[in-house]
């Protein structure tokens, strides 16, 4: 929330020498023009203390909700920042600026239209230093899905993924709101609580593997659900801590004096104005949960719950592999993550920049 | 701003927050706010926090005693402490030059690919913002990589690098050069590796510096433009001071991500030819569960631990120092 108003005056002090006196002038400019941003967003409509009690009726004066999307956050002032600054003349968008821009944009898109391609080429095609096939074979698409246990395989990723983010969710946002809200520890457990997730995954799955062949979750969608669940529990406390800080203190208080328990506090003010929030990080982990390779591995041998990722690795194991098949596999592993990821971009965009930056 | 009059510290303290110890945390972190049912929303934290602390214990704590206690024992995968071994594993572990230089490679692997990452982020979020106003669906569409799965990744520079007909041979052949055997040859294969790995993620932090620089009012950019500050001096005096603590936590990121590489390895090249490409999570997993060596496993995995450490402290004290600059700036 703060970013866009803390950047600015970072701009003038270190630096800037020729800029000074202008630059300076600009940033007060922008503290005065940012600062209704900053409270309109904050200081929610109809949550003034004294009328903050009626809020704690879930629908009636649901408070305009914290977090990514194009109300919450500091999303507002940033795009209006961003058109206030009307292009002077003078000032042209760069050249240098658009010939990298579309240097990077070919270098995003050429890759996976690559395997597009090459998904619907024959086994010849493959080899013969082609860019396109000569006529698209759609049995590759055909054989992998009618053949393979990849379609089974995409269908526990996406559960397992689900389940395991909405797990995390729960228990990110107790663990988040107990420590920016509540203040029952410091902030700096926060760092405490994120230590895992620093080190490589490989640290714990031998211990892992061991615990869930003792609990007999070894090789079950139960047991990768859970694992997933407490691997990114930090990262979602990590992620929603600079969102639960925001949520007004007043409301709170207020629904405390009128004897609000603190679940009610939690299900009435927390979840509604967190919602947002809660959309963009629960994508974060559940894409972070689709991706996952070396814990499912090791954690799913058999074929009724082996992930999407772990069976494509499993193609190369034929003698000799069908690249244009495997290719297909690919498209077809790739295709719910990217579909959930650019159907709902705007808040995961926000929930990371948001979240990651602070 | 407001916000932070709002609650009793700042929001932005993060968890780097100088004023209060870890072990004063529980009471003395706490703002002295001496409400009615005080001990009733205390007990309340402690019950939200349960499952967060359950997680740490299972996921960080419990692994770490158990790889000590395994690194000191004869270990397999069925019979874990089997007979106490003294220090042989950490003899036969750290004597064996493959697995020293697997991870000497792994660090090196890690910084290079975050040095890239970063560098070719940054560039490109200077180029989107010094060319389009709102770069929303240009913004979109360079997020791609980082939705696709990384095995498909994998996959996918797999072909690329084929050299009987892949991307890279085609482009080559054009241009009249030989196909180059990228993934083939043990000198050049961890590059290829690298390269998947830095297109996946470069628009992580590509996605962070342009959020930090569409901050930057620009109207600010503008007054400094028009005292003549351009180019060079227009990036030090204005937009780095603006982006410098999102590249510092971007490049933390990043590095985190870099160790943890292990599904391209496993899908690109099985850590060959040779041991080029054996990196430390994939020497690790070979040796527990192809080799079922649950000793040495343990003290490779313990070495990588520290390793890992040294090499992150200085990026977390980086962004401790980026956030509080940053902090007292905005103050």
């Amino acid at each position: 929330m703060s970013t866009p108003i803390q950047a600015t005056p970072g701009a003038a002090p270190t630096g800037a020498a020729p800029a000074h006196e202008p630059a300076a002038n600009a940033s007060a400019a922008a503290l005065t023009e940012a600062a209704p941003d900053s409270a309109h967003s904050l200081a929610t409509p109809g949550a003034a203390p004294t009328e903050a009690t009626p809020a704690l009726e879930p629908a009636g004066h649901a408070p305009a909700p914290l977090g990514p999307g194009p109300r919450g956050g500091g999303a507002p002032a940033r795009r209006r920042a961003v058109v206030r600054g009307s292009r002077p003349a003078g000032s042209r968008p760069s050249v240098l600026g658009r010939v990298l821009s579309l240097v990077g944009l070919i270098g995003a898109l050429v890759p996976p239209l690559y395997l597009l391609s090459v998904s619907l080429m024959g086994r010849d095609e493959t080899v013969a230093g082609v860019l396109t096939p000569a006529t698209p074979r759609w049995e590759n698409y055909g054989a992998v899905l009618g053949d393979s246990d990849l379609p089974l395989a995409v269908g526990v990723s996406v559960l397992v993924a689900v389940l395991a983010g909405l797990l995390s969710l729960a228990g990110g946002l107790a663990a988040a709101w107990s420590i920016a809200r509540l203040r029952v520890v410091s902030e700096r457990w926060v760092g405490v609580l994120l230590s895992p997730w620093l080190l490589p995954p490989v640290v714990a799955v031998v211990p892992l593997f061991l615990l869930l062949r003792l609990s007999g979750l070894l090789n079950s969608i139960p047991g990768l659900v859970l694992v997933y669940a407490l691997v990114n529990l930090p990262v979602v406390l990590w992620l929603l801590l600079s969102f639960v800080a925001k949520v007004p203190q007043e409301l709170i208080e207020a629904a405390r004096l009128d004897g609000a328990g603190e679940w009610r506090i939690l299900a009435s003010i927390g979840l509604p104005l967190l919602a947002p929030a809660l959309v963009a990080v629960g994508l974060i982990v559940g894409l972070q949960n689709y991706h996952e390779f070396l814990l499912a591995t090791f954690l799913t041998q058999g074929p009724e719950s082996r992930t999407a990722p772990v069976v494509l690795s499993l193609f190369y194991g034929d003698r000799i592999p069908h690249v244009g098949r495997i290719a297909a596999a690919g498209v077809i592993t790739a295709l719910p993550p990217v579909l959930a990821a650019l159907l709902l971009q705007r808040r995961l965009v926000s929930g990371l920049t948001h979240g990651a930056s602070r | 701003m407001a916000s932070q009059t709002l609650s009793a510290a700042p929001p932005g303290a993060a968890p780097a927050s100088p004023e209060k110890g870890p072990t004063a945390g529980g009471r003395a972190g706490a703002p002295a706010r001496p409400a009615p049912g005080a001990g009733r929303t205390r007990r309340f934290g402690r019950l939200l926090l349960t499952p967060a602390l359950l997680g740490w214990v299972l996921i960080g704590v419990v692994p770490l005693l158990f790889i000590v206690a395994n690194s000191f024992f004869e270990s397999t995968l069925g019979k874990p402490l089997r007979r106490w071994a003294g220090l042989e594993n950490y003899q036969e572990a750290l004597g064996d030059p493959d697995a020293v230089a697997a991870l000497w490679r792994t660090a090196a692997y890690a910084l290079g690919v975050t040095a890239a990452s970063v560098a070719l982020g940054v560039v490109l979020a200077l180029a989107v913002y010094s060319a389009w106003r709102r770069p929303g669906a240009l913004r979109t569409v360079l997020l791609v990589p980082l939705f696709i799965p990384p095995v498909v990744v994998g996959v996918l520079f797999k072909q690329v690098f084929n050299p009987e007909g892949g991307l890279l041979a085609v482009l080559a052949k054009a241009v009249g050069l030989p196909a180059p055997g990228v993934l083939s040859s043990a000198d050049s294969a961890l590059f290829g590796v690298a390269a998947a790995d830095v297109w996946e993620w470069t628009p992580l932090v590509f996605l962070l510096v342009l959020a930090a620089l569409l901050t930057v009012d620009r109207s600010v950019l503008e007054a400094a433009r028009l005292d003549g500050a351009h180019g060079p001096s227009l990036f030090s005096g204005v937009l780095w001071p603006a982006i410098a603590a999102a590249v510092a936590s971007a490049a933390l990121i990043r590095l985190v991500l870099a160790f943890k590489v292990f599904d391209l390895v496993s899908v690109m090249t099985s850590g060959g030819p040779g041991q080029s490409t054996t990196v430390a999570s994939y020497l690790i997993h070979r040796v527990a569960l192809r080799e079922f060596d649950l000793g040495r496993a343990s003290v490779l995995t313990l070495a990588l631990a520290v390793l890992v450490t040294l090499i992150t402290l200085p990026f977390i004290a980086l962004n401790s120092r980026a956030s509080r600059l940053e902090e007292e700036e905005g103050a």
